[in-house]
Formats: structure tokens, C-alpha cells, sequence
């Protein structure tokens, strides 16, 4: 990952974190100054790297890990808004990455029933007694990352 | 990667849909392990860890043998 490659992540991910969304490639090409298809391929090699991930066959960001930019079960609120977490793991990340306080409204994945957990200074301050279930060995995650 | 309320219910999930189970974290080492992996997410001269650096991060919580291997 090179340098430019490494601001134009810096670029998303602070624009995740000011407005609440990933920014599009016509976007970032606006704020670097650059001719878009310059940004399409750097939003493509930082998928390819892991650094983002697109939605198939588009350049439009579906995740900057640990948020999540489409519909899952997990809504967490923090740092003043709500956001989605892709994954039990992400859900838990996004207070971590904001360094802040946060609360994830859930779902059990068997039975649906509404499930809640507190993230107060780092601990798990309520939730405690809820189980993560990681079905896919680590090596394959990343051969869909969407289901893991 | 999902959460469940129970044992039970976690049972219950993999029988009706045929998964066979995989690794189960209690929430609050799920809380330690996202702490060690997203909390420099967003550093401004954050960089990529190498696959040894996040091996450690999971054998340091004990998450080790070969479901956790990332390569």
C-alpha cells in the first residue's frame, strides 16, 4: 500500500467518521483534485489489499471495516450516531475505533429476539452473558467477507 | 459472525441451518479481541498489520490452533 493509496483510506475513513457515510470516488476525486479514474483505481487496490471492501462489481464502498455501509442486524450507537457494524466483531469495533462509549442493539441470530450490549470505557458493561459465533475458519474469511 | 443469546440457541442455529460449529467467544473476549484489532483503525498514520502482528493479537487472547490460523 503506498502513500497515495494510504491517504486516499485516510480520506474515506475521516469522511465515514464526519458524515456518517463512505465518500464516492467522484467524491475523493473532487477533494484530492484529481481526475476520478485515478481514485477508481486506488478504491480498487485497496480492496484488493483489504482495506476497504466494495460492493461486487462496483467501486461504491460496502464496508470500511468496522463499519458497514449496508443493512445488518447490528446498529451500534456511538460517537453520536448510529452506525452498522457488518459483524458481532465489528459491531464491538466500531466503539473501540471511535474511542468512545457505545451501545449495539442486536438480534439473536436463531431466534431474533432483541439483544443488547454496553460499552462503557472499553468494557463490556452490559451483555456479558451473549455468545459470538465465528462459523468460518480465519484463513477463509476473506473469501467472503460477508459471510464469516 | 454472529450473536446468540444461549448455548441453546446456538445449537438450535447450526441444526436448522446445517452449519457445523465453528468457534464460540464469550462477549467479553469478542470486547477484548475487537479493542486489540479496530482501536487504531482510525489513527491518522495508521498503516497495515502484517499477518504475524495480527496472529499475535489473536494468540495473545488465547485464540490459537488451527480454526484461528490466517494463513
Amino acid at each position: 500500500m503506498d502513500a497515495f493509496e494510504l491517504d486516499v483510506r485516510r480520506h474515506v475513513y475521516f469522511s465515514v467518521v464526519a458524515n456518517g457515510g463512505p465518500p464516492t470516488t467522484r467524491e475523493t476525486a473532487e477533494a484530492f483534485g484529481l481526475p476520478e479514474p485515478d481514485i477508481v483505481d486506488a478504491y480498487r487496490r485497496l480492496h484488493d489489499a483489504h482495506a476497504l471492501v466494495l460492493f461486487p462489481d462496483t467501486t461504491e464502498i460496502w464496508m470500511a471495516n468496522p463499519f458497514c455501509f449496508a443493512p445488518t442486524p447490528h446498529r451500534v450507537t456511538a460517537g453520536g450516531r448510529t452506525w452498522t457494524g457488518t459483524c458481532c466483531w465489528d459491531a464491538l469495533g466500531i466503539p473501540s475505533a471511535l474511542h468512545t462509549d457505545g451501545e449495539i442493539a442486536t438480534e439473536c441470530a436463531c431466534c431474533g429476539d432483541p439483544l443488547r450490549l454496553v460499552v462503557r470505557d472499553g468494557e463490556l458493561a452490559d451483555g456479558a452473558d451473549t455468545l459470538c459465533h465465528i462459523l468460518v475458519p480465519a484463513r477463509r474469511w476473506w473469501e467472503d467477507i460477508g459471510f464469516t | 459472525m454472529v450473536y446468540l443469546r444461549s448455548e441453546e440457541h446456538l445449537r438450535r442455529w447450526l441444526d436448522e441451518r446445517g452449519f457445523e460449529l465453528g468457534a464460540t467467544l464469550e462477549a467479553p473476549t469478542m470486547n477484548e479481541l475487537a479493542r486489540a484489532w479496530w482501536r487504531s483503525r482510525l489513527d491518522p498514520g495508521w498503516l497495515p498489520r502484517s499477518a504475524d502482528e495480527s496472529q499475535a493479537i489473536l494468540a495473545g487472547l488465547g485464540l490459537t490452533g488451527d480454526f484461528w490460523a490466517l494463513s
